[in-house]
């Protein structure tokens, strides 16, 4: 008995049966009027220009925190990508060892989810811009590294060996060779880490480190529901915008997609790229001057709680077991969730034409609404705890995954599901035989990376309680217990490295078996 | 079915399809008795894949109706999949759902009658397996293909496992639309004598062709000429002037 590759994609959605049975317990009374009034206030955002105004600000804040981190991670990533490629060290000096050794300690920084990052900073020099940009370039340059210089490995270096062979000198070679070859895939991935740097920034956001994503967790707290609406509309028209520019980009310059399934030819228009990528610099000037982000302010450093002798007795005490369970019960959960739901709504909605359009806006939605506020939002009705913390998780990568699932069903070929319907299977099996099947494997490939993402992300739903790692991290941040952050981020590090390792052989069994 | 014997299988009245991106049907009439094998004649952009869109209900046409076994499109949602289910389409790129085993492919024409736990469970177990391994039989192939995903096998087979397929959806109206083309005159002669072979009364066949000289096996041609029916008759009566007519003077057989 082996699941064929269409319901291999449904098998996720099975979570919701234990989850059925756990909910209906962790919903206490009250609360309900208020999630009415703030589904109503979705059709009645408030049009005050004042309330308006100070969304914009803080929009702008936002989007440009967005920009300016993720420009810093390209930045770091390529000359981090250049530092950890075996390609680049065999040519400049006959080892591959220092490639090796740097990516290694490239994967603590990688590990640790920019939420922590913008904490950790936030302690140490105190609130300004420049944190956010700052925790958001250094997570994700170092993600950038990783891919930058697996692309790199992966490229032919026989046009390289023969210029080298011809007498060009090592730098010059490495470009020529390998930089014309590499900028597709670097712009593809670029584009996609922006797309996550502008989720990122609402989030910090919300965690106070400024713009938009303040200003939605303080309506939501003072339940001010129209005004957080105004801001969740703008800021989506935003993100839309955005992705649809990407998109676009990718179109023309033919690059690949995140998640491909047929090969076109790749990279077109290099000039252009080139010159796009150019007109970034003075744009980041611009932006960071607006911002008032101060490079210099990020040295002085405030005085730290002492270090010297902490209580590392109580840190070995906290319940390491509970805390490691709690967080991978609701990594598994918010994965299976969002992965499984995603291909079994499409499935729910197949036979009506328009609901598409509206799972469409609901996944935007998403996507775009920071995890710890859907998370606030459903404590108004049910207990804080795993299942909570995994709903408000599952939810966001819902989006994102059901983005990617929908995109990829548009973009594949029709003929086998028009059959089937054709000879009377009706819409909905026809969609399960004729189009899951083929997208199955990459799907579930993509899934296997995404719960390892949404692992790291754990932390930032950890505001609900009782979640394992993630809460405790929070509670030792506010209490100024080191210690305790320093053994916490350390055993997060270690449970991401492993996710990461675990989901990579997942992702190539996938693919090899397409 | 209310249907008698005498009922057509196919009949399409005064039907009309405005060209939108695809190329216009005119006032045609058509009509396929129980055992008839038709073949479709006629120049690229004649008509032909657009008539055999509204003949297996891709296509709604702008005036005119079309009537299958007797009956108009059914209205509700389960009766028109039935409907469907009794128009068999054997795709020029066969369709055949690459990632399932051949088992699977040939169950997957019954889903129309079978709904969603036996659909499920098809992809899971091996369901009907006798009925299966009848209709390779069928076919002339080995059981045992049944295990094998779709990828491992080989042209002619994917040929006649598509047949398979056809035939296991139990369809009263056969359709295929240039199926010869781009095929090996050896594939080509065996899957002719295959659909021709099946299309015994109840069952009609309608098929489009680029080759006048194949005519044999078939009962009546149905000539199109920019939308409208040219001539409807037996396959004797179709001559060298008549092809002429027909393919606006470039040679019969010709590619297309």
């Amino acid at each position: 008995m082996k699941p064929a590759p269409p319901l291999l994609m449904l098998l996720p959605a099975l979570v919701l049966v234990p989850l059925a049975v756990l909910l209906p317990p962790l919903v206490h009374g009250g609360g309900w009027e208020l999630i009415g009034s703030f589904a109503l206030a979705a059709v009645t955002p408030s049009l005050d220009p004042v309330v308006l105004a100070s969304l914009l600000k803080g929009l702008g804040v936002t989007v440009g925190m967005a920009l300016l981190g993720w420009a810093g991670s390209l930045v770091l990533g390529l000359l981090l990508g250049a530092c950890s490629s075996r390609t680049v060290w065999r040519t400049l000096t006959g080892s591959a060892l220092p490639a090796e050794l740097i990516r290694r300690l490239l994967a603590l920084p990688r590990a640790i989810h920019e939420l922590i990052w913008g904490l950790l900073l936030l302690q140490l020099v105190g609130l300004q811009p420049a944190v956010a940009v700052l925790a958001i370039a250094l997570p994700f340059g170092a993600l950038v590294a990783r891919v930058l210089s697996d692309l790199l490995d992966a490229l032919p270096t026989t046009g390289l060996e023969a210029l080298r062979a011809a007498g060009a000198p090592a730098p010059a070679a490495l470009l020529t060779a390998l930089g014309p070859a590499l900028l597709p895939g670097v712009l593809s991935y670029g584009g996609y880490r922006l797309e996550c740097a502008l989720r990122s920034a609402t989030l910090l956001g919300v965690f106070g480190l400024g713009g938009l994503g303040t200003d939605l967790k303080l309506t939501l707290q003072s339940l001010e529901f129209h005004e957080l609406w105004s801001g969740l509309w703008l800021l989506l028209a935003v993100m839309l915008a955005l992705e649809a520019g990407i998109s676009l980009l990718r179109r023309r310059w033919l690059v690949p997609g995140r998640f491909v399934l047929a090969r076109r030819g790749v990279g077109e228009r290099s000039r252009e790229m080139l010159l796009a990528l150019a007109a970034l610099v003075p744009l980041c000037v611009l932006v960071g001057r607006a911002l008032g982000v101060d490079p210099a302010a990020l040295l002085n450093w405030q005085p730290l709680p002492g270090l010297g002798g902490g209580d590392w007795a109580a840190t070995w005490a906290l319940p390491w077991p509970r805390l490691v369970g709690g967080t991978l019960l609701l990594t598994a959960l918010a994965a299976c969730l969002a992965v499984g739901l995603a291909p079994l709504l499409l499935l729910v909605v197949a036979p009506v034409g328009w609901a598409r359009q509206g799972l469409r806006l609901l996944w935007a939605l998403g996507r775009l609404w920071p995890p710890p506020l859907t998370a606030l939002l459903l404590l108004f009705v049910l207990q804080p705890g795993v299942i909570t913390a995994a709903l408000a998780l599952g939810f966001h990568n819902l989006g994102v995954l059901g983005r990617l699932l929908l995109e990829s069903v548009d973009a594949t070929d029709p003929a086998a599901e028009e059959a089937m319907a054709c000879g009377g299977s009706g819409p909905r099996l026809a969609l399960l035989y004729g189009r899951f099947s083929a997208l199955a494997r990459p799907y579930l490939a993509y899934g296997a990376y995404r719960a390892d993402v949404i692992l790291r992300e754990s932390v930032v739903v950890g505001l609900v309680g009782a979640t394992g790692l993630g809460s405790q991290l929070l509670e030792s941040l506010s209490s100024f217990a080191w210690d305790q952050l320093l053994a916490l981020v350390a055993v997060y590090a270690l449970l991401t490295l492993a996710g990461e390792d675990l989901s990579d052989r997942a992702r190539h069994r996938w693919l090899r078996a397409a | 079915m209310a249907a008698g014997p005498a009922t057509a299988v196919l009949a399409l009245r005064g039907v009309r399809v405005a060209g939108r991106g695809r190329p216009r049907l005119e006032d045609v009439d058509l009509s396929l008795a129980p055992g008839e094998r038709v073949a479709l004649l006629g120049a690229s952009g004649a008509g032909k894949s657009t008539l055999l869109a509204v003949a297996n209900g891709l296509l709604a046409p702008a005036a005119g109706t079309v009537l299958w076994e007797g009956q108009p499109p059914a209205r509700s949602r389960r009766g028109r999949r039935l409907q469907q289910a009794r128009i068999g389409t054997l795709w020029q790129d066969l369709r055949l759902i690459e990632e399932l085993t051949v088992q699977q492919n040939l169950n997957a024409a019954r889903l129309a009658r079978w709904g969603w736990p036996r659909a499920v469970l098809n992809l899971l177990l091996p369901l009907d397996t006798e009925a299966c391994a009848a209709a390779l039989r069928a076919m002339d192939l080995d059981p045992a293909l049944l295990e094998q995903p779709v990828t491992a096998l080989s042209g002619g087979q994917r040929q006649r496992v598509a047949m398979a397929r056809l035939l296991r959806q139990e369809p009263t109206l056969l359709l295929a639309d240039e199926p010869l083309a781009s095929l090996d005159p050896r594939l080509a002669g065996e899957l002719l004598a295959l659909l021709l072979a099946q299309a015994a009364a109840p069952r009609a066949l309608l098929l489009s062709l680029h080759r006048p000289d194949l005519l044999d096996g078939f009962d009546r041609a149905v000539g199109l000429k920019d939308g409208r029916v040219l001539f409807d008759g037996p396959v004797g009566q179709v001559n060298p002037d008549l092809l002429a007519d027909l393919y606006g003077g470039t040679p019969p057989g010709a590619a297309p």
